[in-house]
């Protein structure tokens, strides 16, 4: 901080000097740069007098020492100093000519240009000493790979053998006698299996998303075949509404939003192209080694003659590096190109790594065994790939031609109609300016005056036909063309917009040059692409010279042997079931992650997801098979209630089912639905505003609409300004991965419930639904209401609560003057209001 | 990096039962002990014995945040050089890169001359503000990183402009925790919806409780400013009560096992109805005096609105709230003078100048100044070359915020550009400075005030800051 104090006031104040004194490199007498006599003549007196204070014999500041060969050669603390040959990655010439405030030298003032060039020339000559050729050593991993690898996360799992149990009775799969001999341990019996109605609902929650309707569980309830439970989850799996719900935790890992956010929030027009490509992947169980590729490489997989939908999709996944939030405004270009490529490096290191790359743009990672030459050797694959158009504010970013013929046809039929259209306008246009001027013409032969429009006029001030103003058209053709002219606004406006989406494309291969503390303007050495060395699987990965390395990248995450990328998947799809994943920290893997809690279950999943063809859905079903996932969340239903409270409160162990509260997404859609007002339309864009176009802009008015009966997932996630609802329940704005949402209880969240328009919209079309169907009955009216909102008939007790609750409340109406036909309804409509705000209702159990 | 001075007398604050303070915070706060441990990982927040905390100069934090950039050298960096030498072309390098291309020196429209007894210049932009320059510590050598909007406006609330991170108003609340249970801890009156928007006022990683609350839009009059969903559009407070009670009553008859979770849902909606019930009083100014709402400026219209927000600012710091930011911003351009600086600043300063001297007054004569910190700013300063013929650019590399009130030395300037105002080249701080200094002054070392979060110690200073105690009294 000081010494950054010092040289803001030296830089600004010596360049202009510079640019006086910076003439000639040497006279003409001088040796050559490429001799040890122009370093002894030449930069050692320059070291000597500027640098020799603080890294000479006396002091050594940041290790370095420039007052003999050794000292040169070794470097300091923070690597190199003279790459001999190469003066723009030698980090003394960094430090003279003084690019980077993070390391700009001598503290007292910047060289003489002179100087600076003479340093330059001397270090791409190769350097020449006077004692010697200088011998940089070649840096050493700041850690042993092959040592850090024993690291659990880092050894490719091995599928264990289900563990033997004391009651064989609490295994119904491999994954319950991992779960079951660790309670053993602790000498925890789980709890017993929950009521068929509250599994139902769990079920419906945690595949789709929404409860199960009253329908549904009377279906489930009247099913006595062995197998009605298999046939209840199958039905869940081949609902649409499950790859909907599975999508939206998909979307928080990969940072999924409508808008760009940070400083310019503009609309990702087409972010939702790659949306709807998730929910159907889910829906059709694309194995996920397919999935994570098109992810990161899906405009390489594109073949000649493949089928255009499947290739439009592989082009829409790569929106995945692209959707990332960008500091569009960034005056500095390459400022702005390396933290595009820092955020897709840290994004696909969380999505499918579980790991944290970030630190390492600008030293070793302190933690995890990430040096910064495997970060630059990361975004060197990024580098060799566009993801912008244009740098210039506002940037922007690349999308991909994603038409099938059937668009591209559709649209080159809609811009002909409009040229068509227009070549008619024109058409006559011409025609009544040739009978105009033919007109006058005439006229002016005649002597006689033609009147009407062109009347009056002199020969001579007639403008030639092309110039006739359309004012002097006879009234039917000006009628006639503003109708032509609307009918082209419309046709115009019917055009579909070509079908594009955000994704990346090849660019120019190249090597990433490790930046000094991450800052672009001190670029260092030059390191191959690959992958961190500590997860090379046999050999450092090949890169073919003439591509970025992504699709190289995507099959090493895909390798079976791979030790994070199916351990990483199935421990997030365990905390879509449970709320906590075996690893809690779903995004962090790395040192400074949490242990998993059960290791060999973990692994038994991942290889067991990897053998089955990385089928989401049979990990789905493998889980929802389970007793585990079976049992009742309250402890009483464990034999051993007193010890397991003790032992493991929160049910980390899952002796039961751990309750949880919904998410933001699921709060509204469950509300919407037992309403009935839940629209169940599939796809396509909600923005209202066109792609790249503001969301918000320095006005502060917010034009963003939510107002629609849809299920959430479709609403646009503007980032900055999500909706009240999703930013109250903890929903997250899609800045960062987050496989690990919070659910906070705060008061705004109450407020919510209580009076937002959403909550009382609802409360009401659901009152004056229970009312419509027990017209005559009002003790009925609770009965309808319990099955609709929480699939069971209410007590005696709570149909008491809702009635006395509903007069009490009635009674409070007519002391406010409401008039009488409304009471009743409004009471009602309170009392579901409570239902819909109540714990059970938003919780699963 | 140098911690709290020796010199400082030791905490007032007793160490000796942070147990129970914790407890007595956390059930004030509506919540069973055992349900706010659980669901505050913070644990920590509210103690006085938390190991950030230190002696405390203010309790709380008033921001005036001036969105656009206002010019240092037409307000209160005086560059008596820059009048001499106005038309001239600057004689040392523009910054690298810059956000618009300018030309040359441009002098300020505007005299300047000394106030106080400490004989500060202020330009004739803010005649009010002048009086009280003796309260004031200018901060003349402020700089940061990022020459567009919204870079510079996360940077300056959240401490970064590339990632999420929270706002500075919810680490505030964080570390010091509520002083009133009945309110939010942080309100942000009239914010502004672009560059950066929510997250300017968001808890990020930090726990839900800790964000911002915001009150009404820029875009919309500070008559409107309200918390959303405070208050029933179809129920009165009696019918609400009743639906309350029903609500308690089926909880219990769920039969639900016992769980934290559920038990602190039960008393989030208490603690809901009572902020329901606090607010409005807050908000309502009407039992303020003729005197007061003028020495606000809510006789004029010109000052009505920003009046209102400062006048609303002090009524909730007084009640407890610890960071409350009020917005200078509109539909419009701001502060933002690529051109006709004239007719901009004057208008701009006009809104805010009367406010911003009645709120220091009223502060001061309820003796809440002492206690309370006042910090004003924008995202960044202006050129002192032109663009355009009569508009100044952006400028992060050298500007003006000032700070009064609780703990802060006034009557100084402290730090300084170079002689045309262009960059901070004396006792420079950087925007992370500003905060480290600012958490200082509330009794928080800026290096302890850490979340854990993906495996790393985040701080509102990231790796950098440092307190600058010239500016401390």
């Amino acid at each position: 901080m000081r010494r950054a104090l010092l040289l803001g006031r030296a830089v600004v104040f010596c360049l202009a000097a510079a640019v006086v004194v910076g003439g000639g490199l040497a006279a003409a007498d001088d040796p050559a740069p490429a001799s040890a006599a122009f370093f002894s003549q030449r930069v050692a007196p320059l070291l000597e007098s500027h640098c020799a204070a603080c890294h000479g014999a006396e002091k050594q500041e940041g290790g370095l020492r420039l007052d003999g060969l050794a000292g040169l050669s070794a470097g300091g603390a923070t690597g190199a100093a003279i790459v001999p040959g190469s003066a723009a990655e030698s980090l003394l010439v960094v430090a003279v000519s003084r690019v980077d405030d993070a390391l700009a030298m001598p503290p007292e003032g910047k060289l003489a240009e002179a100087d600076v060039a003479a340093i330059r020339a001397w270090i791409d000559a190769g350097a020449p000493h006077p004692d010697g050729p200088l011998t940089v050593p070649v840096p050493v991993p700041p850690f042993d790979p092959a040592e850090k690898r024993r690291f659990w996360s880092l050894t490719p799992p091995q599928r264990p053998r289900p563990p033997a149990v004391r009651d064989a009775a609490l295994v119904a799969t491999p994954i319950d006698a991992f779960v079951v001999a660790r309670l053993d341990e602790a000498g925890i019996v789980p709890a017993a299996i929950a009521d068929p109605a509250t599994l139902l609902r769990r079920a419906s929650l945690v595949l789709t998303g929404l409860p199960p309707t009253p329908d549904e569980v009377d279906a489930f309830l009247a099913d006595p075949a062995a197998d009605a439970w298999d046939k209840a989850v199958e039905r869940l799996l081949a609902s649409p509404r499950y790859g909907e719900h599975q999508a939206r935790h998909w979307l928080d890992v990969v940072r999924y939003a409508d808008s760009n956010g940070l400083d310019e929030n503009i609309a990702h027009g087409n972010a939702w192209r790659y949306r709807d490509w998730v929910i159907a992947a889910f829906n059709r169980d694309e194995p996920f080694d397919a999935f994570l590729r098109a992810h990161l490489a899906g405009d390489l997989l594109v073949t000649e003659g493949m089928d255009e939908a499947r290739r439009a999709e592989l082009l829409t996944a790569t929106g995945f590096l692209a959707m990332g939030p960008k500091v569009l405004a960034e005056g500095d270009q390459e400022k702005l190109l390396a933290d595009i490529v820092d955020e897709q490096i840290d994004t696909v290191g969380k999505a499918f790594l579980g790991l944290s790359f970030g630190c390492a743009r600008c030293h070793d990672h302190k933690f995890d065994p990430v040096s910064q030459a495997d970060y630059y050797a990361l975004a060197g694959v990024f580098k060799s790939t566009t993801t912008m158009e244009s740098l210039a504010r506002i940037a922007k970013w690349h999308e991909n031609d994603v038409a099938t013929a059937a668009e591209r046809a559709a649209l080159a039929a809609g811009q002909e109609r409009v040229a068509a259209h227009q070549r008619s306008i024109d058409a006559l246009l011409a025609e009544t300016r040739t009978a105009l001027a033919a007109a006058a013409q005439s006229g002016v032969q005649g002597g006689a005056q033609t009147g009407g429009e062109t009347g009056g006029d002199t020969g001579a001030a007639a403008p030639p036909p092309g110039e006739i103003p359309e004012e002097r058209f006879p009234e039917d053709v000006r009628a006639r063309l503003a109708a032509l002219r609307e009918e082209l606004k419309g046709l115009e406006a019917a055009l579909p917009a070509p079908a594009t989406a955000m994704g990346v494309r090849e660019g120019t291969p190249e090597e990433a040059r490790v930046a000094l503390r991450g800052s672009h303007l001190a670029p260092g050495r030059r390191v191959p692409r690959g992958v961190p060395a500590v997860l090379e699987i046999d050999r450092p990965l090949a890169v073919p010279a003439a591509g970025s390395g992504r699709r190289e990248l995507a099959d090493w995450l895909v390798d079976p042997r791979h030790p994070l990328t199916a351990r990483v998947f199935v421990n997030r799809v365990w905390r879509w079931h449970f709320g906590r994943g075996i690893v809690p920290t779903p995004d962090n893997f790395g040192f400074q992650g949490e242990a998993p809690t059960n290791q060999p279950l973990l692994d038994w999943l991942a290889c067991e997801f990897v053998a089955s063809g990385w089928s989401v859905k049979h990990l789905h079903r493998l889980i929802l098979a389970s007793r585990v996932w079976r049992s009742s969340s309250d402890p009483a239903a464990s034999p051993t209630r007193d010890l397991a409270e003790a032992v493991d409160p929160a049910a980390e162990r899952l002796w039961r089912f751990p309750l949880r509260r919904l998410e933001a997404e699921s709060v509204r859609d469950a509300t919407l639905a037992v309403s009935g007002l839940l629209d169940t339309t599939m796809g396509g864009s909600m923005l209202h505003v066109a792609n790249r176009a503001f969301l918000f802009d320095h006005t502060s008015i917010d034009g963003t609409k939510y107002d629609s009966p849809r299920r959430s997932i479709y609403l646009p996630v503007i980032r900055n300004h999500i909706h009240d609802a999703f930013w109250l329940f903890d929903c997250t704005d899609g800045a960062v991965p987050n496989g690990d949402r919070g659910s906070s209880t705060v008061a705004s969240q109450a407020l919510y419930l209580l009076n937002s328009e959403f909550e009382i919209g609802c409360a009401e079309a659901l009152a004056e639904r229970a009312l419509a169907a027990a017209p005559a009955d009002r003790a009925l009216v609770p009965t309808i209401l319990w099955r609709r909102v929480l699939g069971r008939h209410p007590t005696a007790a709570e149909a008491r609560l809702a009635l006395d609750g509903a007069a009490a409340i009635e009674a409070a109406l007519a002391d406010e003057g409401v008039a009488e036909e409304a009471r009743r309804k409004r009471a009602w409509a309170a009392v579901a209001q409570a239902l819909l705000a109540g714990n059970e209702f938003l919780f699963v159990r | 990096m140098p911690m709290h001075p020796p010199s400082v007398p030791a905490d007032p604050v007793p160490r000796a039962a942070p147990g129970r303070r914790r407890l007595l915070a956390s059930t004030a706060a509506g919540f069973g002990w055992l349900a706010a441990r659980a669901l505050l990982a913070a644990g920590a927040d509210g103690d006085a014995a938390a190991p950030w905390r230190g002696p405390a100069r203010a309790k709380r934090v008033i921001f005036m945040f001036m969105k656009g950039g206002p010019s240092q050298v037409d307000t209160f960096d005086y560059k008596p050089r820059l009048q001499a030498d106005d038309g001239k072309e600057l004689p040392f390098a523009k910054p690298r890169v810059q956000f618009a291309p300018t030309g040359n020196l441009l002098g300020s429209p505007w005299k300047f001359a000394r106030h106080g007894a400490s004989g500060i210049h202020v330009s004739e932009l803010f005649p009010h503000v002048a009086r009280h320059v003796d309260d004031i510590c200018f901060l003349n050598s402020c700089h940061g990183t990022n020459s567009a909007h919204g870079g510079a406006v996360l940077k300056l609330h959240t401490g970064s402009d590339t990632f999420v991170r929270p706002s500075m108003g919810a680490w505030v609340n964080y570390g010091l925790g509520t002083d009133n249970a009945d309110l939010p801890g942080f309100l942000t009156i009239s914010p502004t919806l672009a560059h950066g928007g929510l997250n300017n006022w968001n808890s990020a990683f930090l726990p839900a409780r800790y964000q911002g609350v915001p009150m009404g839009v820029a875009s919309r009059p500070a008559t409107e400013a309200r918390v959303k969903f405070m208050g029933n559009p179809r129920y009165g407070a009696a019918v609400q009560r009743r639906q309350l009670d029903l609500l308690a009553g089926l909880d219990r008859a769920a039969g639900l096992p016992p769980d934290p979770q559920l038990e602190a849902r039960l008393e989030s909606f208490e603690l809901a109805f009572r902020m329901q019930a606090t607010m409005p009083g807050l908000q309502d100014i009407a039992g303020e005096t003729a005197e007061t709402l003028a020495l606000y400026g809510l006789d004029d219209p010109r000052t009505e609105n920003f009046g209102r927000q400062c006048l609303m600012a002090r009524r909730f710091a007084e009640a407890g709230v610890r960071f409350v930011q009020v917005t200078h911003s509109d539909a419009k351009v701001q502060w933002d003078q690529h051109g006709d600086l004239l007719a901009g600043h004057t208008e701009k300063a006009s809104e805010v100048d009367r406010p911003i001297a009645g709120l220091l007054t009223d502060l001061k004569r309820r003796g809440l100044l002492d206690d309370t910190l006042v910090v004003w700013g924008g995202e960044f300063g202006r050129t002192p070359v032109a663009q355009g013929k009569d508009g100044r650019d952006h400028n992060p590399d050298g500007y003006t915020m000032w700070m009064a009130g609780g703990g802060v030395k006034g009557g100084q300037r402290y730090g300084a550009t170079d002689e045309y105002g262009y960059y901070a080249v004396d006792r420079r701080m950087h925007i992370h400075d500003v905060h480290a200094t600012m958490l200082w002054l509330l009794g928080i070392d800026h290096e302890k005030l850490t979340w854990r979060h993906a495996g790393r110690d985040f701080r509102l200073t990231d790796v950098a800051g440092e307190v600058h105690h010239g500016v401390l009294a």
